[in-house]
């Protein structure tokens, strides 16, 4: 009778133990699709070929404190308070060089790749002033999205940027020459009116 | 008088008021070495030591009061200059970055890292929380001077200048190292 309840209690151990090990496993990748944070470090080696590298990280503290410290009486502190607020991180990764041919699509790939999964959508029809070809991404968390990537590219240059935080293109836009985000010259798509 | 007027800066300098030599396993005294390693420098010795006084004397004086209202709570700048010395990388950027990021791992982290291969600049910023302020370290390297600043922000001066991050280390190693009486 006791080694009956033994054998069960073992087994049932045994089932508790695989079921934890299946939702790891299960749950990791899931998460791991879900980080709005993007990985840009495999850039890194374009850097002993680019005229110029620009790499800027803000995390979630000093978004954090940026939110927290401004002040909501001054306009200008209070404008850049409400574009920051909820924001958890500001990362822009940018390489200029001076010939065409400097990085491959692989390099491109790199980037694209983590963001071609159903975490994230492509916004279609979104145009740059700027000459080359610009992707915007969003990830949503339901109705609330949680993070945005930017890929622009011309044949001398590359832009990462990577926004953590409740944002839409038109905070993109607000943001642009501000927190090391680039000037992109992103134009809004136009909405269409009804008649 | 000159002489009596170095020594008096210096007495400020060494008492910490102004602190202008470097201090070891601070990040600012981590980087003043790797810049001597890696580039093969020195940076300078006692009389400059006096001269960078009398400038960090003046932009302290000037930061508390002065027009430049961002700056106007700092409270301790460190400075290390290189001056007409070469800068010409034997490694390359990249190699010297992920130094300096080896160097100032434990306690730093990078804000904003800017390299010219053209112009054969490079900007960096780390930060650092040191509770109720924030230290900010500024490594400027240029193909003939170099510059490492450190200085103490407020949260609020700090945000403020993350607001424009290309201009933040210009914004602090002008504001540290520039002498009013030039």
């Amino acid at each position: 009778m006791r080694s009956l309840s033994q054998t069960h209690l073992k087994s049932a151990s045994l089932t508790l133990a695989l079921l934890v090990v299946l939702v790891v496993l299960g749950a990791t990748p899931t998460a791991m699709a879900q980080n709005p944070r993007i990985q840009t470090s495999q850039l890194d080696a374009l850097a002993a070929k680019a005229s110029q590298t620009v790499d800027v990280n803000i995390d979630e503290g000093l978004m954090q404190l940026a939110a927290k410290v401004l002040s909501s009486k001054d306009p200008d502190e209070a404008k850049v308070k409400s574009l920051v607020n909820g924001l958890k991180g500001i990362y822009v990764k940018s390489f200029e060089f001076e010939t065409e041919g400097q990085y491959s699509q692989a390099d491109l790939e790199s980037i694209r790749s983590q963001l071609h999964n159903a975490a994230w959508n492509r916004i279609v029809n979104v145009t740059s002033k700027k000459e080359g070809s610009v992707e915007v991404y969003l990830m949503k968390s339901g109705t609330q999205v949680s993070g945005l990537a930017l890929l622009a590219t011309d044949p001398k240059e590359i832009t990462v940027v990577n926004i953590v935080g409740p944002v839409d293109l038109e905070k993109l836009t607000e943001l642009e020459g501000n927190f090391g985000v680039p000037e992109l010259g992103i134009e809004l798509p136009k909405t269409k009116r009804k008649n | 008088m000159r002489k009596s007027i170095a020594i008096s800066l210096l007495s400020i300098a060494l008492a910490g008021f102004v602190t202008v030599t470097q201090a070891k396993g601070d990040g600012f005294g981590d980087v003043v070495k790797l810049i001597e390693r890696f580039y093969h420098v020195k940076h300078q010795g006692i009389p400059f030591l006096a001269r960078a006084g009398l400038k960090m004397a003046t932009t302290v004086a000037r930061i508390s009061g002065g027009p430049r209202r961002q700056l106007a709570e700092a409270g301790s700048v460190k400075v290390a200059y290189f001056e007409d010395q070469d800068f010409i990388a034997e490694g390359s950027f990249a190699a010297f970055r992920s130094s300096m990021a080896a160097a100032l791992a434990e306690a730093w982290t990078p804000f904003i890292q800017v390299t010219s291969a053209k112009d054969e600049e490079q900007t960096y910023i780390y930060l650092r929380d040191a509770g109720e302020k924030f230290n900010v370290l500024v490594v400027t390297i240029e193909p003939r001077e170099a510059c490492v600043v450190q200085v103490s922000l407020s949260p609020r001066t700090l945000a403020k200048l993350m607001q424009n991050p290309d201009e933040m280390g210009k914004e602090i190693t002008i504001e540290a190292t520039t002498d009013d009486q030039e």
